[in-house]
């Protein structure tokens, strides 16, 4: 943003002659007082001794608006892109994640100036999986959508895996890509490696919809339908193409005033059918062991309320597949500690909006052979209450293996429940207390769960490499009188969070990833952080992998420069642990090498310095810290510098494995 | 564990041989044991002490399974496990992995951890 040379300035006949009059005639001093931006002009108090200048006459304003006919037009006052910035904030979108590409350069530019910059306000990334992972986080805290702006064809290529995470998870987010415009505008070179047909084409197998609009009035219909549509049940990303001619195309007042904008209206959620619910009461009233699964379910406090009143009716234990946060780890009702146990003696299954139906009735064994085995009653009736098959496309297989309920009924969850319930109600009637002895059973059974925890967590307590209940112990004590909540998931932690922490509240768990592409667990801690933020008071914790920390460091640059405070605990095994115990289990079934597992998995010689890493961005950096004695004042002093406003990164040396 | 365990037992009592069953454990080296559990990959599922964890695999040190029991996971897994065959973890380097297990000190009662009895889970 250097100041403009003589020469630009002096073209910009336009802008400097409304700078002139707007400050009041201060006289012609130079090329260094034009201003374009009316906002900027705004007019310094005069200097009293100085004699005030004639306004221009109508006539001599009319006459330097209009364009000398021997003369180029370089400047516009509004261009299409303008027109986009008012579309997007009609939305109320707070927040726009970027990482710079010149197919949006119009776009960025009205974004930050003709939109100053709020609603959305534009956010730095340095990397477009960064700003696309941010968007994933961003939405499961804040329950809306935030958009991100992606470079034509280089910057779509690097959001992909994001916006696969994304899609899997059903999480909604705005997507932007650009294209450089027609062939006969664009420069040589770049702009043609940046143009494409299709831009959507490369992510199109995992977006919920996408267009490429190619008049202005179209851009305002497809981005308020793909609005509706990415937040519609079950939500997902979309993706709209701004084309890079309608962005930089003067856009006249004529024009503008045959635009409309359509008002947003979004859908009502798919709510199950009574005659089907009815039937599900029937089921569930008359089992002995009934079980609810429950995984892609709870999008908020209201869902995790509904559950508990169906369980409580039902005395039904809750086992939790942890996609989101569904279910108190408190409530004795939830049983996860023996889940595949209840699953196995279960005579109706109620699967609510189940990721993996198969895969909670089956088992598969990774051995050379791949056998499998129900791991449920062969007659054991299950009814799955889901959106599973209104989203579902033919290449990516995230629709995992074909699995029959015996009564599905397609609709959203939580928005099902509370019929549901009014269900079972009926179906109870007065016999309310008809479960009590199934309830006291639950009870006895979750007396256990605490103490066998306990019991695990104190295996390797002051090992070090740190353990993982040693490090959640250790952070619990830190944290225990804030209000904290974890933006990571617990599959590569040990599952200590949900064993040893009461989890209650639903922004307190933000479930999985949703396609395991790795990198989810930095770039999502930095979307969900905004979103606590915003909200204000919390304390967010992001466990993280180093490998996946590795994906994309720099969101410790963003959290910096855009004053995002949060806990990153790198949960350091020095390895893509998991691709480690991989290659080993092809050692061994070679019969072969099984020494040699670690080479082009472990992450050492040398070993990476995350505090310094951190450092170097503007965030706090502490460790390696592998001493466990050391650890409650590491966190301590992280936490300290999280709720002054930072930042923060401890590097925890750890078991492999929670 | 302890269904893994039952089920275990009943596996061996099927397929193991009767002399084999009533094999003493051979006496192990605990320093090649020790090399051993931390070269040939059973600390990347069991914890670099045999500590176990959660998702990946049990716990081993100090292990009450008996020898036969132990080496039977080895060379036919009831699950999961990868197979260690004789031919790259002899029934001698298993045994010495068995007593470095043996031999690991034992972890703290967890009652004597209020650290870690003291969060919210009760
Ligand atoms: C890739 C992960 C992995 C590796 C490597 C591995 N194990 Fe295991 N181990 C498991 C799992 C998982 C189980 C649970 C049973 C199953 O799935 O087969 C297990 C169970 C066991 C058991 C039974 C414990 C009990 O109390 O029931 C023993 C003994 C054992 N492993 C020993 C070893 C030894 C010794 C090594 C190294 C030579 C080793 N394992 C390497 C994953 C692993």
């Amino acid at each position: 943003m250097g100041k403009k040379t003589s020469d630009q300035a002096g073209l910009d006949r336009r802008g400097f002659l409304t700078g002139v009059a707007v400050a009041g005639g201060a006289g012609l001093s130079g090329p260094a007082q034009a201003q374009s931006n009316p906002a900027q002009a705004q007019p310094a108090p005069a200097p009293a001794a100085r004699p005030k200048a004639p306004l221009p006459t109508a006539a001599q304003t009319a006459a330097e608006n209009e364009h000398p006919p021997h003369m180029e037009a370089l400047t516009t006052e509004k261009t299409g892109s303008d027109f986009m910035v008012d579309v997007c904030k009609t939305l109320n979108i707070d927040f726009l994640a970027s990482c710079p590409g010149s197919t949006f350069r119009a776009l960025q530019e009205s974004f930050i100036n003709y939109g100053q910059n709020k609603k959305p306000e534009w956010l730095t990334c340095l990397h477009e999986e960064v700003s696309v992972g941010m968007a994933h986080g961003y939405a499961k805290v804040a329950g809306k959508p935030m958009a991100a702006m992606l470079h034509g064809t280089v910057g779509t290529q690097h959001a992909a895996m994001g916006i696969y995470n994304a899609y899997c998870d059903r999480v909604p987010m705005i997507l932007f890509t650009a294209s450089a415009g027609p062939v006969e505008d664009r420069r040589p070179g770049v702009e043609w490696m940046h143009s494409v047909q299709d831009g959507a084409a490369t992510v199109r197998d995992f977006v919920k919809w996408d267009d490429y609009p190619w008049s202005l009035q179209s851009f305002a219909e497809s981005t308020v339908r793909g609005y509706a549509l990415a937040c519609a049940e079950p939500p997902g990303p979309i993706l709209i193409t701004a084309d890079g001619k309608l962005q930089e195309s003067e856009l006249s007042k004529q024009e503008e005033a045959k635009l409309r904008i359509p008002k947003l209206t979004r859908g009502t959620q798919t709510v199950g059918d009574p005659a089907a619910l009815k039937e599900a009461a029937k089921m569930l009233v008359a089992a002995e062991n009934p079980v609810i699964t429950v995984d892609r379910y709870a999008r908020s406090q209201q869902g995790v309320d509904d559950l508990v009143k169906l369980a409580e009716l039902l005395q039904a234990p809750v086992v939790d597949k942890q996609s989101r946060m569904n279910f108190p780890s408190q409530h004795y009702l939830y049983q996860n500690a023996r889940g595949g146990a209840l699953v196995g003696q279960a005579d109706c299954i109620l699967a609510l909006e189940p990721v993996d139906l198969f895969g909670q009735l089956n088992r598969v064994r990774d051995q050379i052979e791949r056998t499998w085995r129900r791991t449920s009653k062969p007659n054991a009736k299950v009814i799955s209450l889901s959106t599973h098959d209104l989203l579902m496309k033919a290449n990516y297989q995230d629709f995992q293996r074909y699995s029959a309920a015996d009564l599905a009924i397609t609709a959203d969850a939580q928005a099902t429940m509370p019929y549901l319930i009014e269900a079972v109600e009926r179906e109870i009637g007065d016999r309310k207390s008809m479960f009590t002895a199934r309830g006291q059973k639950m009870r006895d059974a979750f007396k256990a769960f605490a103490a066998r925890a306990h019991a695990d967590g104190a295996l390797g307590w002051d090992s070090s490499p740190i353990s993982g209940a040693r490090m959640f112990a250790e952070l619990w004590n830190q944290v225990k009188n804030e209000d904290w909540a974890f933006m990571t998931p617990n599959n590569y932690s040990g599952n200590w969070q949900h064993r040893l922490w009461p989890i209650e509240k639903h922004y307190q768990y933000i479930g999985s990833s949703g396609g395991s592409g790795v990198g989810y667990e930095p770039v999502a801690a930095l979307g969900a952080a905004l979103a606590h933020r915003e909200i204000g008071g919390r304390l967010p914790i992001a466990i993280i992998g180093d490998g996946n920390f590795n994906m994309a460091p720099s969101v410790m640059w963003t959290a910096a420069h855009h004053k995002i405070p949060f806990l990153a605990i790198i949960q350091n095994n020095r390895a893509y642990h998991q691709e480690v115990m991989h290659i080993q289990r092809m050692a061994n079934r070679h019969n072969r090498g099984v020494t040699s597992g670690v080479i082009g998995t472990e992450i050492t010689d040398p070993n990476i310095d995350y505090a310094g890493l951190a450092k170097s961005y503007g965030a706090v950096g502490i460790g390696p810290i592998s001493d466990p004695k050391e650890l409650g004042e590491a966190i301590r002093k992280g936490v300290a510098a999280v709720k002054a406003g930072n930042p923060v990164l401890i590097d925890v040396v750890m078991q492999p494995r929670g | 564990m302890k269904i893994f365990t039952i089920t275990l037992a009943a596996t061996l009592s099927l397929c193991a041989s009767a002399a084999m069953a009533q094999q003493a454990a051979p006496a192990g080296n605990i320093e090649n044991g020790k090399k051993h559990f931390n070269s040939d990959g059973c600390w990347q599922c069991h914890g670099t002490l045999g500590n176990g964890a959660n998702l990946t695999g049990p716990k081993l040190a100090n292990t009450e399974l008996p020898f036969e029991a132990f080496l039977m996971q080895l060379r036919q897994p009831s699950n999961d496990m990868p197979p260690y065959e004789a031919k790259i973890v002899s029934d001698q380097t298993v045994a010495d992995i068995y007593a470095y297990m043996k031999s690991l000190p034992k972890s703290p009662d967890a009652k004597s951890l209020p650290l870690l009895t003291g969060m919210g889970v009760k």
